[in-house]
């Protein structure tokens, strides 16, 4: 799952800083360990050389050293000394403490001397040491709280300043959500103090403006080449008509003029519907205003009266209430001309035609002798289900083109008991 | 029946011209905008078949200097550009229709015949053929003295047979003059077949003189 960007850093930043405090944790444990018996032990052999000099001083003191009492050190007479008298041993013991009423770190130094008659003694010298335990204890809280800390203060600054950072980023991705293709206008780039991403805003509007470029050219080739045919096939079908006008003609002849009339005739439909979708693209259909689709409908099942009642089509007409839509009412026309023109032109002969309206969507259901349809094909231009050479393939292609233009309006195609269903719906 | 074509394009303007003269109108053509103005203003048409696009300006010039000279003659732009902002500001600065190109003849005849019957003077211009009379102000069909009644399609059908009587009428130009776009459907010529069958019956019924008879499959004539 994508995460992000702040999460992101976070989770290697947080880990990063465990490991960093870890390491630095155990060296500063064992540098401030070392300097503090560094410490103790300079003290103890300090207190080691001032008691042998009174010791030496005063012999008493080694009658009343031979426990330990309130001078933390005992002296006791041994037999004979190690060979090396002078060589001190550190250790370190656990001695109850009454204090602590527990037994405690005590840094202890043994070493010998002779008095002065050479008699060799066994000098211990102890003294309270840091409690390790403790220490590392307390140096793991503090640097739980701080860890915790550092990571919460990086979470919070993160939180803010990467969102604030980001911000332009995502008003880059916002205005590209807005953008609809065709419209140059509907991205607004994002000023931002940000080089990367005045960099990323910059290249998304050349991008833009580069392929509208190549959109409106190629818009502009279809209307232009639609244009410029009208008046060759005008040229053509009104010599034709002409030649037919003339009674000296025979049959065969007659019947060849008709054909070559008829597949020009195809064509200015192409040509014609060809046009349609590019004044479509080209915005030429404006104006908006309530359009009640009952109506629409209503007179395009009039004007289809004579086709239905000779293809012996049975028409189920149901209204459930009134379909109002926002729209301009040639689109509307064109839009439902062409689902209804379908449903007629597919049909089966005495097959049957139910529109259902209701006051969000308009249902329009036929036989045919098609079974299910591709419905990711349908919408394309050209495409044609069967080899069906009366149709241009684009009457599903411009309504989808219409629809493109009001995003409120959804078409979805279903093939419901043996019937092509074509539902547009209100959302 | 004096009509101007304007049009630079000279195929289809002969073409037009040849149309027109053989259902014997006078004809007379411009090919620029100079010489459309120069025409317009110095002689008086029963219409001007005005295409938009000219050398040197534009067919919808043509028309606002017509009508702010108040010249009067009807106009019927013929425009490569069936747009529809086109044909409202066509309609708005005083064209009588507006026809896309391309078109079919019976069809530019019919917008003519009917943007010159809306001019004239004397109104009623009955269409008579045999025993059979038309009248398209009151959209009226009478055999001898009697009404025949048509629905709307059946007289749309019929008027064209009546204005041309002895032609050839194709079925497909039937169908897409008398039922638009709609009937541009797989079954058009069979479809054509049952109304014109309709039609005949009724004629037949009534006691009309004529008859339409089936030419080799491709269309029909009034006779």
């Amino acid at each position: 799952m994508a995460i992000s960007v702040k999460n992101y850093t976070n989770r290697f930043v947080s880990i990063a800083i465990l490991i960093v405090m870890a390491v630095w944790a155990a060296l500063f444990y064992a540098v401030i360990m070392d300097e503090v018996y560094d410490n103790i032990d300079d003290g103890l052999k300090n207190q080691k050389i001032l008691i042998i000099r009174e010791a030496y001083n005063n012999p008493k003191l080694i009658e009343e050293s031979k426990e330990f009492g309130i001078n933390q050190f005992v002296i006791k007479e041994v037999e004979n000394l190690q060979e090396k008298v002078d060589q001190n041993t550190f250790s370190k013991e656990f001695i109850y403490m009454p204090y602590d009423e527990e037994e405690e770190p005590y840094r202890i130094l043994r070493t010998g001397f002779y008095d002065p008659s050479g008699k060799p003694y066994q000098l211990e010298i102890r003294t309270s040491t840091v409690e390790e335990d403790d220490f590392l204890l307390n140096l793991a809280i503090s640097l739980l709280v701080l860890y915790v800390v550092i990571v919460l203060s990086i979470l919070v600054i993160n939180h803010y300043i990467l969102g604030r950072a980001w911000q332009p980023f995502k008003q880059i991705l916002k205005n590209l959500s807005k953008y609809r293709f065709g419209k140059a206008n509907s991205f607004v780039s994002v000023e931002s103090p940000v080089l990367e991403f005045n960099d990323l805003n910059n290249h998304i509007s050349q991008m833009i403006d580069q392929n509208e470029k190549v959109f409106d050219s190629q818009k502009r080739f279809l209307e232009n080449a639609a244009h410029e045919l009208q008046t060759p096939l005008a040229v053509s079908i009104n010599k034709l008509e002409l030649l037919l006008e003339n009674s000296s003609l025979n049959e065969e002849d007659t019947v060849g003029i008709v054909e070559a009339k008829r597949s020009l005739q195809r064509m200015v439909s192409l040509n014609k519907s060809l046009l349609t979708l590019s004044r479509i693209n080209n915005q030429q259909y404006a104006g908006y205003e309530s359009v009640t689709i009952n109506e629409v409908i209503a007179n395009l099942l009039n004007d289809y009266e004579d086709l239905i009642i000779y293809k012996d089509i049975r028409l189920d007409l149901q209204q459930d209430g009134n379909f109002e839509v926002y729209a301009n009412p040639d689109l509307m026309q064109i839009l439902f001309s062409n689902l209804i023109s379908n449903a007629i032109k597919y049909n089966l002969p005495a097959g049957e035609l139910r529109v259902r309206i209701q006051s969000d969507a308009a249902i329009i259901s036929n036989t045919s002798q098609e079974k299910a349809l591709n419905p990711e094909y349908i919408f394309e231009r050209f495409y044609k289900g069967s080899q069906d050479h009366n149709s241009n393939g684009l009457g599903l292609s411009i309504v989808q083109t219409i629809l493109e233009k009001y995003p409120f309006l959804h078409i979805k195609y279903s093939y419901q008991n043996n019937m092509q269903v074509f539902e547009i719906k209100k959302v | 029946m004096k009509v101007l074509i304007v049009e630079d394009e000279l195929a289809l303007q002969q073409g037009i011209r040849d149309f027109l003269e053989s259902e014997k109108f006078l004809v007379e053509t411009a090919s620029t905008y100079l010489e459309a103005i120069d025409k317009v203003m110095n002689y008086p048409y029963d219409c001007v078949l005005l295409d938009i696009m000219l050398p040197g300006g534009s067919g919808m010039d043509v028309l606002r200097e017509m009508r702010e000279n108040q010249v009067k003659s009807p106009v019927l732009i013929l425009s490569a550009k069936d747009s529809v902002a086109d044909k409202v500001a066509g309609l708005e600065i005083g064209a009588d229709d507006y026809l896309a190109k391309p078109f079919h003849f019976a069809e530019l005849l019919a917008r003519l015949k009917s943007i010159i019957r809306r001019n004239a003077q004397d109104g009623e211009q009955l269409l008579q053929y045999k025993n059979v009379s038309l009248n398209p102000e009151l959209r009226e069909v009478k055999i001898d003295r009697n009404p025949l009644v048509l629905n709307r399609k059946e007289y749309d059908l019929f008027y064209y047979f009546m204005l041309r009587p002895n032609k050839l009428q194709e079925k497909s130009t039937l169908a897409e003059t008398v039922w638009g776009d709609h009937a541009d459907q797989a079954d058009n010529l069979g479809f054509i077949y049952s109304q014109i069958k309709n039609l005949r019956k009724k004629l037949k019924t009534a006691g009309a003189d004529c008859d339409l008879q089936a030419v080799y499959g491709i269309g029909y004539k009034l006779i």
